[in-house]
């Protein structure tokens, strides 16, 4: 089993690599942080006797992309699982930002997604079933103020995953897409999951059973995985109340714990 | 003047066994992650003991990148002003997470920082240890009782406890001291772990989730003074010819757990020299 993992380096994306080597699945892993890319690499082939190769990308560049894809195609790499990680949020309300930040959540979490998922899809196993992970949110199930970019970003995730689930299932190929709420992935993280009070708390999931029911979940065909029943009765609940009344609660709710988080730096 | 080595001196039972050592005229290298912790630090040891022997060296020790870093730069210190020798190497630093957290390399934080990153330190600063016949202290915790090391799944990648974690981190500390002595006895090493009791530190409020940050800001307040715990990392310095024993608390010699044995010692440092990518020699009797 060959697996390419994008933002490898970071708190999920780590997680999900170390989930693979238990398995014993070889990885293509990327990340932009190259140190961080190494490190893990290198805890990876300590644990676990499986083939780790690594390339630093900045997949918001098509050029970075393509070297990247030079160097699998000299080696004919061919790959069974794309676990699409890599993705960023700032926080904030959208005219306080920085208007190129703003756009990087797209071109990141959107753009470069599109970018590698069909590129890897190209570079698929011929004949064999193909799986694809994609990390949308919570947060795509609603609209969220304070957060929109960021929400609506996970929104097009999800929506363009549970299509192209559908388009390209009879090629054999099968996406997931997982919603977590919180997960304590960095110090910054677990931080705003702090500020957040109560909320916070009961919306966030532990980061490796997240990882493992992932690649479960994603092997047996499943098309949508909210971990944690809180957050799937709060998902439900974003589909029958009416989307101007669920922004104005989360406005209320995200203005207060940004501000304890903002006064406590 | 002897050199001592402490990670995580900036607060809790590191600095107060700092501040102590310092008075009983050893010259000490804290090691810590907060500059602003350090200054602190530096500021209260002065102002108890102005001719203290105080130098900080900033590193974040969970991480193994910054472990062989700060190592290079403390022998570079020994080799410059200590004749390469370095008398003690107090291995205190230690942390406890409510959720499952990793490492750059992926492994499991309080593993990493409380027991790899001892390892790895101690191996890097071996060679001044030995020109001193040194010894290497962990500070351990009676926790350490009643729990076996998952050797199947020591990062407890499944139904992560943090509690479980950190006993078997702190069991882990009492294994490699053993094998320490297992191994370098007879180069005149001496390796121990100090029980510093329930202490009144912020361990359990640092980084951690309400519920373990709650527990322990009750449970702390029952705790006793860091400088009880400093008192047995001193006397184990003190001593000019060192004490045989593995296990210490209040200055006395302390009962371990069963599952410390030279076979389970042998399988950590298996374990923890593949995971440091290191090999320890093994020191014949001659």
């Amino acid at each position: 089993m060959n697996v390419m993992i994008t933002g490898a380096a970071g708190g999920l994306g780590r997680a999900l690599a170390n989930e693979c080597g238990r398995r014993g699945y070889n990885m293509f892993l990327t990340d932009i942080n190259e140190e961080g890319l190494l490190c893990i690499k290198r805890g990876l082939e300590r644990q676990y006797d499986v083939v780790v190769a690594a390339a630093a990308c900045d997949l918001t560049n098509p050029e970075s992309v393509d070297k990247m894809l030079d160097v699998i195609d000299k080696y004919g790499i061919r790959f069974d699982m794309l676990l699409n990680i890599a993705g960023l949020d700032f926080e904030g309300g959208f005219i306080e930002r920085d208007r190129e930040k703003l756009v990087k959540i797209v071109s990141l979490n959107n753009a470069a997604t599109l970018r590698i998922t069909h590129a890897i899809l190209k570079r698929r196993r011929p004949g064999k079933p193909f799986t694809i992970v994609f990390v949308s949110s919570l947060a795509s199930m609603f609209p969220m103020p304070l957060k929109a970019t960021y929400a609506a970003s996970k929104r097009f995730l999800l929506d363009f995953a549970v299509s192209l689930r559908q388009e390209l299932k009879r090629e054999n190929v099968n996406i997931l897409t997982l919603c977590p709420g919180g997960m304590v992935t960095t110090r910054e993280t677990l931080c705003s999951i702090k500020a957040q009070g109560f909320w916070g708390n009961v919306t966030t999931n532990p980061l490796e059973s997240v990882a493992r029911n992932t690649i479960d979940r994603a092997l047996s065909g499943k098309c949508i995985y909210v971990p944690g029943i809180l957050n799937r009765v709060l998902s439900f609940l974003g589909k029958i109340i009416p989307r101007s009344w669920i922004a104005a609660v989360i406005y209320w709710r995200w203005n207060n714990a940004q501000s304890k988080w903002l006064n406590n730096h | 003047m002897k050199t001592i080595v402490i990670t995580g001196a900036s607060s809790g039972i590191g600095l107060e066994t700092a501040c102590t050592l310092t008075k009983k005229g050893f010259n000490v290298l804290g090691v810590a992650r907060s500059e602003a912790n350090c200054s602190r630090a530096e500021e209260k040891i002065l102002s108890e003991n102005p001719d203290a022997n105080i130098t900080f060296f900033l590193a974040d020790l969970m991480q193994q990148r910054e472990v062989h870093r700060v190592a290079e730069e403390i022998n570079k210190y020994l080799n410059e002003r200590c004749d390469g020798e370095l008398y003690a190497l107090i291995n205190n630093a230690g942390c406890v997470r409510s959720w499952y957290m990793t490492t750059e390399e992926g492994y499991e934080q309080q593993f990493a920082l409380n027991h790899l990153a001892s390892f790895l330190l101690t191996y890097k600063l071996m060679p001044a240890l030995i020109k001193a016949h040194g010894r290497v202290i962990m500070t351990g915790s009676e926790s350490h009782k009643g729990i076996k090391v998952h050797w199947d799944n020591v990062k407890l990648f499944r139904r992560y406890n943090p509690l479980t974690a950190y006993k078997q981190s702190k069991l882990c500390n009492i294994l490699f001291a053993k094998g320490l002595n297992d191994r370098y006895a007879a180069a005149g090493i001496r390796a121990y772990v100090v029980d510093p009791g329930l202490v009144n530190t912020d361990i359990g409020n640092k980084e951690t989730g309400s519920l373990v940050n709650l527990i322990w800001s009750i449970r702390k307040r029952y705790g006793v003074s860091p400088e009880i715990p400093a008192r047995t990392f001193a006397f184990l310095c003190e001593q000019e010819i060192p004490p045989e024993g593995l296990y210490y608390c209040l200055c006395k010699e302390k009962n371990y757990s069963r599952q410390v044995t030279s076979e389970n010692a042998d399988r950590l440092f298996e374990l923890s020299e593949r995971l440091c990518d290191i090999h320890y020699g093994r020191v014949q009797m001659i």
